[in-house]
């Protein structure tokens, strides 16, 4: 028989590295004499993204598109290290190295700018779709690459160096205090599952995804995120598991080692919560690694509603939901009696 | 031993190992590095192209079996001038993540799509599930190959 069941999963995450490891991005930043801008930081684009949410921060800052800005990555001969890509770290630390460093060669061309405008303070003076000039009077503005030319020809350039450091302070081993990470992702999950009752298999039917991005940057990619951790969360609770024997993996093959296929992946319904975190570019924060956690709960608890048996290892192989439901049938007689369990 | 292939519709004449796989001369003779190898062993689909239309994983293949057949490669399927309607799908709707399964995931849609151009969503997860992806969850990849099956219909 198969038999339905939903399941709640919530999680929380720490991100960054954490625990007082020194966790440092940094970027250089030049704004060229075209109207374009280089970005280059160490930080690694391994398909999540950073690079076009580098690209976007720029671009944001100074009135570009992204395809003006040139981000250039990953290497060691020209870049400065921003440490690894890890720990849901980049859209957060690197992203504010990033727009630390925009904005401090922001800062300098619209001091020079207020100068050319004969304008009192920089504060006057805007970027925005390629042009810079005296805000409220279209009158004073010229192209940005104009700009930034005729400073080149006086010696003049904006170009900066920044690097921004996450906060965080090891845990006393004492008495267990201190403020490991930041900031903290949150998510939760709902999961609608078929277990069928004959072979013990499960198939995820659905799962609804809200994850708090404090500000998605990228809402296209932050889909991608969470529909990527569902589909590795849905194989973590259900098939994928590392088989060692005596230090050596016996299952190191996808014909052995099972990842999720499109058939085993489920609709996924994605909510993106935006509770700005105030220390973040633009309010962002990670999301790579927190979207899961809540996956595995929200499957587990949803076998527990299909049939009424809790799985308490991972993967929720059939062998183990059968092995279950027999036990369950031999203490509680046919048909389960779910309720003896629930009270 | 000598042997003729052809690839993207080009013609080529080759020296090769009798037990050289179609993968190693595409990727190391041809200089054709968009074929992808994931696992070697036909499991995961990152080596798949398209022979006489229909998609294989070209690890399994030797390249003395392929003369005589049609091969495609993803660079033969577009190109950044002229991309195919998947490729375009595949990048505005953000099917690419690492990238490294993307070309086999093309290939297997260009297949599916060259024989039935309005597949169902569970047709098109079918004709995708001998193509592992580790980063999108497959998601956004169902849902650009059902934008370029439109693409393609109109
Ligand atoms: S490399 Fe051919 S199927 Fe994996
Ligand atoms: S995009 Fe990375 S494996 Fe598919």
């Amino acid at each position: 028989m198969k038999k339905r069941g939903i399941g709640l999963g919530c999680g929380w995450y720490g991100t960054g590295y954490g625990n007082g490891f020194p966790d440092v991005s940094s970027a250089f930043v030049e704004i060229h004499d075209d109207g374009s801008a280089t970005v280059s930081t160490g930080a690694v684009d391994v398909g999540q993204g950073s690079s076009t949410v580098f690209a976007q921060i720029a671009a944001e800052e100074l009135g570009l598109e992204p395809q003006d800005i040139t981000v250039i990555t990953g290497d060691t001969d020209t870049t400065p290290d921003s440490g690894t890509s890890a720990a849901t770290r980049h859209t957060y630390n690197t992203g504010n190295a990033v727009l630390k460093a925009v904005r401090e060669a922001k800062e300098r061309l619209l001091d020079h700018a207020a100068h050319e405008f004969s304008c009192t303070s920089a504060q006057g003076i805007e970027l925005k779709e390629g042009w810079i000039g005296v805000i409220g009077d279209p009158s004073r503005r010229q192209p940005l690459a104009d700009m930034v030319f005729q400073a080149r020809l006086h010696g003049e350039r904006f170009i900066s160096a920044e690097s921004s450091t996450a906060r965080t302070t090891p845990v006393d081993r004492e008495n267990g205090q201190g403020a490991p990470y930041w900031p903290y992702a949150f998510g939760a999950q709902v999961a609608e599952v078929e277990v069928d009752t004959e072979t013990g298999l499960v198939q995820v039917l659905r799962i609804i995804a809200a994850h708090d991005v404090g500000r998605a940057i990228n809402p296209t990619q932050v889909e991608g995120q969470i529909a990527g951790a569902v589909a590795q969360g849905v194989g973590y609770a259900l098939m994928e598991e590392v088989e060692l024997h005596e230090g050596v993996i016996k299952n190191p093959a996808f014909s052995s080692y099972l990842i999720p296929t499109a058939l085993d992946v489920p609709n996924i319904q994605t909510i993106i919560v935006e509770e700005e975190e105030i220390t973040g570019p633009y309010g962002a924060k990670g999301l790579g690694e927190p979207a899961m956690v809540p996956t595995l709960a929200a499957v587990v608890n949803a076998i527990y509603d299909a049939v009424g048996v809790r799985i308490t290892s991972l993967p929720a192989t059939p062998e183990k939901i059968l092995a279950a439901l027999v036990e369950k049938e031999r203490t509680f007689g046919e048909g389960g009696m779910r309720q003896n369990i629930d009270s | 031993m000598n042997i003729e292939l052809r690839v993207n519709e080009q013609d080529f004449r080759l020296v090769v190992e009798p037990d050289e796989r179609l993968l190693d001369v595409l990727r190391n003779r041809l200089g054709l590095i968009g074929t992808k190898e994931g696992c070697g062993e036909g499991e995961c689909g990152a080596c798949t192209i398209l022979m006489d239309g229909k998609a294989v994983n070209s690890c399994l293949v030797l390249a003395a079996q392929a003369v005589g057949h049609e091969l495609m490669t993803i660079e033969g399927v577009g190109d950044r001038l002229h991309p195919h309607p998947l490729q375009k799908s595949f990048v505005e709707l953000g099917a690419v993540q690492c990238g490294f399964c993307t070309p086999g995931m093309i290939l297997s849609a260009k297949a599916l799509l060259d024989r039935n151009s309005q597949p169902s969503e569970e047709e098109i997860k079918e004709a995708m599930s001998g193509n592992l992806c580790r980063c999108t969850g497959y998601d956004k990849i169902v849902k650009a190959v059902q934008r370029a099956a439109e693409e393609v219909a109109r």
